[in-house]
């Protein structure tokens, strides 16, 4: 694990370099839809990545993106905010919120941990869909929500500048969290998932340490929530439900944990077939269900993994067949 | 007194571990803990780096209470510890290793990562080069960059020792430090206590080689079921009746 600055560097620079490119190649509605919607599922799973990195499974992850993105849509059409503000607006509040709830989450670990931070996101869920149908919408969802609007001379409302803004955001955090991840503090994250208690008896808070990725994450995924509110227009309490959740730990985990980029691989593979298997509809759930199910069995390490197992599989292949007869034999 | 025990106590159930433990580690010593298998040896290391809470009575280093803290604001404080079954981070390599040790010397927290000042990576650099010295002084470093899952068990020992020196820590507890070692590697290990000690770090070890403790430490307290039986010089103890009727029966000290 080299811990260099000079290629994470390079992998920001790709993206950024691809998103840019992007609409020189294509102006199509649909590829640009596709295209936002791989960038901010981006935004989330590397979000979700960092707090994996610490050891935890957060099930509650996307309903910080979902508080985000009511928060947002009620300032912007209840309180008559700017988008531009209530994008940080919304965003503190998720992170806000999460830190009571990180708090009393992370007094436990492992399958505890998995349990409560689940109870919380269907509370979260069920509270939007049940309480304050005035506000939230209920079952039939919160609609009007207005696009971005004006910043600077430029009008946020068509799909490419929405596109724009969707890629100047999942930059901005991916190279943030790849900068986090080759610092101390990614160094330090990887060593409490590793053995956390040792790490406690060598000076780490482990417990601030996972508070503060599950605070970042949850501002993160609040950011993400807010595009997404005023990018749809509508929200159901079902957007930020099991479903999604699980998704976004699937796309996640199949590119894999260990690195930063396991989440970039995974996240555009898994949203183009998500895309490819749209006529499926519900069903799709099963098809990723069974694909995470593969990866967990033959590259558990996930799929950027895959080439360095490959390496060493090939090494030891061709260690066994040039190795001279009688070699294991003592002198 | 660098470390000081008052009436320590620690109960598992209906298992007394630790009953009304008394015992000071003087600064710059070695100090032994010995006593037969379920004496309470490794529960002392835990509760005095506050891996788990004591029932009763109280801990202080350098006059300040320490019990009740959590182990990383103990290790702030300045006592470090290696633990029984040699615990490492084993997807890193013996330099990561070292580097988390050096946490809290180096710029922790998220404001200096995210910032990626020169404060923040001349500090880095620095806490490196303070981890490659360290691991060349105790032997470690032609392995400093390879994964510590291969090393050789008598490396990952080292490492651990690495580690806890290199949080700063003027205590470090060490747990079993040559377990599973050969005569050659004791020797060198206790070479390395006695160096420690020149440098004015004081050390605490449970140890099940009595010939080693009895020529590495300068103070020895044994513990039986819990209770401390005995305390003293390395030659006082080998001559306590008590000692010799609890703990090593019939069996010649230093044997």
């Amino acid at each position: 694990m080299e811990r260099s600055a000079v290629a994470p560097a390079a992998g920001v620079a790709l993206i950024a370099l691809g998103a840019a490119a992007l609409p020189l190649v294509t102006r199509d509605s649909y590829y640009l839809d596709v295209a936002t919607t791989i960038l901010m599922n981006l935004t989330l799973t590397m979000s979700f990545r960092l707090q994996v990195s610490t050891g935890q499974i957060n099930m509650a992850h996307i309903s910080f993106m979902g508080i985000g993105a009511y928060a947002s849509a009620l300032l912007v059409t209840r309180a008559g905010l700017s988008f531009w503000a209530t994008l940080w607006i919304g965003a503190l509040v998720a992170a806000l919120l999460a830190v009571p709830i990180g708090s009393v989450a992370l007094r436990v670990s492992g399958p505890y941990y998995f349990l409560i931070t689940f109870a919380f996101s269907e509370v979260v869920r069920l509270f939007f869909n049940n309480f304050f149908e005035g506000l939230f919408g209920g079952p039939s969802g919160l609609v009007g929500i207005p696009k971005p609007g004006r910043l600077l001379g430029l009008v946020f409302d068509g799909k490419l500048a929405l596109y724009g803004l969707m890629a100047v955001l999942c930059v901005v955090v991916v190279l943030a969290l790849v900068r986090l991840d080759c610092s101390r503090f990614g160094l330090t994250a990887g060593a409490i998932r590793q053995a956390d208690l040792v790490a406690e008896t060598l000076g780490v808070n482990v417990f601030r340490y996972k508070l503060t990725t599950f605070v970042l994450g949850s501002f993160v995924a609040g950011l993400a929530g807010v595009f997404f509110a005023h990018y749809r227009q509508v929200l159901h309490s079902s957007d930020f439900g099991l479903e999604p959740m699980v998704l976004l730990v699937v796309f996640t985990v199949i590119g894999g944990t260990g690195s930063v980029w396991g989440p970039v691989v995974g996240t555009i593979l898994m949203t183009i077939a998500s895309e490819l298997l749209r006529e499926l509809h519900h069903y799709e759930i099963l098809v990723f269900g069974a694909v995470l199910i593969l990866t967990m069995l033959f590259a558990p390490e996930g799929l950027v993994a895959l080439p360095g197992a490959a390496r060493r599989l090939l090494r030891r292949v061709r260690a066994r067949t040039t190795a001279p007869a009688g070699a294991g034999l003592a002198p | 007194m660098l470390l000081e025990l008052r009436g320590v106590s620690r109960r598992f159930g209906g298992l007394q571990a630790v009953a009304d433990l008394s015992m000071t580690v003087a600064p710059g010593s070695i100090h032994g803990l010995i006593g037969p298998n379920g004496a309470g040896k490794s529960t002392a290391f835990n509760l005095i780096t506050g891996v788990i809470p004591l029932t009763a009575g109280e801990i202080l280093f350098k006059r300040e209470r320490i019990s009740g803290l959590r182990p990383s604001e103990i290790c702030r404080r300045g006592i470090a510890r290696t633990f029984q079954a040699t615990a490492l981070f084993r997807e890193y390599t013996v330099l990561q290793n070292v580097l988390v040790g050096a946490h809290l010397l180096a710029a922790p927290g998220l404001g200096p990562a995210l910032s990626w000042s020169r404060s923040y990576r001349e500090r880095e650099r620095q806490a490196r080069e303070r981890g490659e010295t360290l691991l060349h002084s105790l032997g470690l470093g032609a392995v400093a960059s390879q994964v510590v899952g291969q090393l050789p068990h008598r490396d990952q020992k080292a490492l651990a020792l690495a580690m806890a020196l290199a949080t700063g820590a003027e205590l470090v507890i060490l747990d079993e430090p040559l377990a599973g070692l050969t005569d050659q590697e004791k020797a060198e290990t206790t070479a390395v206590l006695r160096r420690l000690r020149e440098q004015r770090i004081t050390v605490l070890l449970v140890e099940h080689d009595m010939k080693a403790v009895m020529g590495v430490c300068d103070t020895v307290t044994v513990l039986d079921h819990g209770v401390r039986i005995a305390e003293g010089t390395p030659r006082e103890i080998q001559a306590n009746p008590a000692v010799i009727e609890a703990y090593l029966g019939a069996e010649e000290p230093g044997a």
